[in-house]
């Protein structure tokens, strides 16, 4: 029981600090940042985890985008089904590219996921303009019919919606890290050729680790879409392609709490800081390099231990100012 | 001797490197429980042959079998799942994982969670399962990858330069370890600890320059002045 408490204590103090972020903070920034947040945690497994960087998650969310906007413009009403249909294609397209993009090391892995994304953005905005409507996008947010229970079309709904839905995404990665398969993908980063002196096909996990993380993109490209009610071509430009990557850097590369820390972190700074400087990516660079230079580990990376030590700390004096059991 | 009932049987073995040959008409056999060690200099193609074993080199020519099964053209992996374990002579862990998770990694690859016989091999083991493999010294290293390698009772072990910068009282242990592994498995081991493997082993190869030179089978024919005649 301890056990189990202590297994799910962490996440739900970081969703109970998002809470209170609720109360504080605009709805759509928050909105944003649980949406940035979901978005990142692929990209931070993959670099984490199994050690791919990734220069395509536009790609994989566009693809999760653009197939809730088709079923919701051209076939149906309901968001939810229209998620689900994100879900599958972000499935369909790890699996359609994933058996060849997982067996290239990590810099041609971040190349050619960046074609990908190059291939994408153009398909959507020339090659498949009769039914992508081009730069002007599919407007899906008036053929969205209500949900029973949480009406996610609207926008407090949507944030229910998004915060439970990130919860589970949380849950997730959280039992992945801590499963066999987790150690599975971070030995085939350490050293792939090891693992197989055990038996494991390294092929096969590097794979599985890809259609997970990639669904995780999609499934945030279909809540966007549910979300801005509008998707265009933009979603895939390959301008944004090092956006999750920058966030996974700033929140601490492979940490669980990463991507929620530097979606915080991002979203907050463009927000302030393009109030008053027209380039806000110029001081986001600037913040990068600075933490390149303090030892990669990024915000939460380098909070967490610090965090942990004094958790402990405050553990152990708890314990030693309790009086010692005197036995008749 | 019997090919098909031998645990494993390597025959006219020949291995290059792009245009060199490493490996020539090696011819190895290992029975059940049978220690066998291959001694040899530095760059003698010991470690090719275990790789080539292993599946981690693609021979040349001449075959390799496990109880009558081939293995040639096998991926790595899928031998390791049929029982013929590598140890590699690096003693490089996953080193950011802890004792417990690099266990575990042997543990679901063999569906074989009984860690009491590593731990009644190594047991320092117990001590540091929750260390991160990174930290561990050398002589822990090796005890950590023979503990992940024995789980799963694999029928050949294949061991390379396990001594190898250890400290002699760790070498002494390892000993003993692999005379009791013997009851179990057989173990090919490669070594240029001579004491150890004339202590322990059934049957010694001398390879020079990538030929087996000889075959030493007699109890009292494997001394360390007999091996050293063939280096």
């Amino acid at each position: 029981m301890k056990q189990a408490f202590r297994w799910w204590q962490g996440l739900l103090v970081a969703f109970s600090l998002l809470l209170v972020m609720r109360v504080f903070l605009p709805l759509p920034f928050v909105n944003e940042v649980l949406l940035f947040s979901i978005y990142t945690i692929g990209c931070n497994f993959l670099l984490g985890r199994v050690g791919f960087i990734s220069f395509g998650q536009p790609a994989y969310l566009a693809v999760g985008a653009y197939a809730t906007a088709f079923y919701l413009y051209y076939f149906g009403t309901n968001p939810l089904i229209g998620i689900g249909w994100g879900l599958v294609a972000g499935v369909a397209i790890a699996l359609l590219v994933g058996p060849l993009f997982v067996r290239l090391r990590s810099d041609y892995f971040a190349l050619v996921n960046l074609a990908l994304t190059v291939i994408i953005f153009f398909l959507m905005q020339k090659v498949l303009v009769e039914y992508t409507k081009g730069d002007n996008g599919l407007w899906i947010l008036t053929r969205m019919a209500s949900t029973p229970g949480i009406d996610i079309s609207s926008a407090n709904g949507f944030f229910v919606f998004a915060f439970i839905v990130a919860f589970l995404v949380w849950a997730f990665y959280k039992y992945l890290d801590d499963s066999v398969f987790g150690a599975c993908c971070m030995a085939t980063k350490m050293n792939e050729v090891k693992l197989k002196f055990l038996g494991y096909d390294d092929f096969k996990i590097r794979l599985l680790a890809f259609v997970i993380a990639n669904t995780t993109t999609a499934l945030a490209g279909s809540m966007y879409a549910i979300h801005v009610g509008i998707v265009s071509p933009e979603i895939a430009s390959p301008a944004r392609a090092a956006d999750p990557v920058v966030v996974t850097i700033l929140g601490g590369v492979g940490t669980l709490y990463g991507p929620i820390v530097g979606s915080i972190a991002y979203t907050g700074m463009k927000d302030v800081i393009s109030k008053f400087i027209g380039n806000w990516e110029l001081v986001i660079g600037f913040l990068l390099v600075f933490i390149m230079l303090a030892g990669e580990r990024g915000i939460w990376g380098t909070l967490e231990p610090r965090l942990e030590k004094l958790l402990r700390r405050g553990r152990n004096n708890g314990e030693r100012e309790q009086p010692a059991k005197v036995s008749p | 001797m019997n090919a098909e009932a031998a645990a494993l049987s390597v025959t006219n073995l020949t291995v290059t490197y792009g245009e060199s040959k490493v490996l020539f008409d090696i011819n190895l056999q290992v029975q059940p429980r049978e220690v066998v060690a291959c001694v040899g200099r530095n760059g003698a193609g010991k470690t090719t042959l275990l790789k080539s074993i292993a599946g981690f080199v693609k021979p040349a020519a001449g075959s390799i079998a496990a109880s009558g099964e081939n293995l040639v053209g096998r991926a790595s992996y899928d031998i390791a799942r049929m029982g013929i374990k590598y140890v590699p002579q690096d003693k490089k862990v996953f080193s950011d994982l802890t004792v417990r998770e690099n266990l575990e990694l042997g543990s679901y690859a063999t569906n074989d969670y009984n860690w009491d016989k590593v731990t009644a091999y190594f047991p320092k083991l117990k001590t540091l399962m929750d260390r991160k493999a990174g930290y561990l010294s050398g002589g822990e290293r090796q005890m950590l990858m023979i503990g992940r390698a024995i789980l799963g009772g694999p029928k050949v072990l294949l061991i390379d330069e396990p001594t190898e910068g250890l400290a002699p009282s760790i070498v002494e242990h390892l000993k003993e370890v692999f005379r009791e592994l013997a009851h179990n498995t057989s173990l090919v081991i490669v070594e240029q600890n001579l004491p150890l493997v004339c202590a322990i082993a059934n049957r010694v190869y001398a390879i020079n320059e990538g030929r087996a030179v000889a075959e030493l089978v007699d109890r009292d024919a494997i001394k360390p002045e007999n091996c050293e005649k063939y280096l």
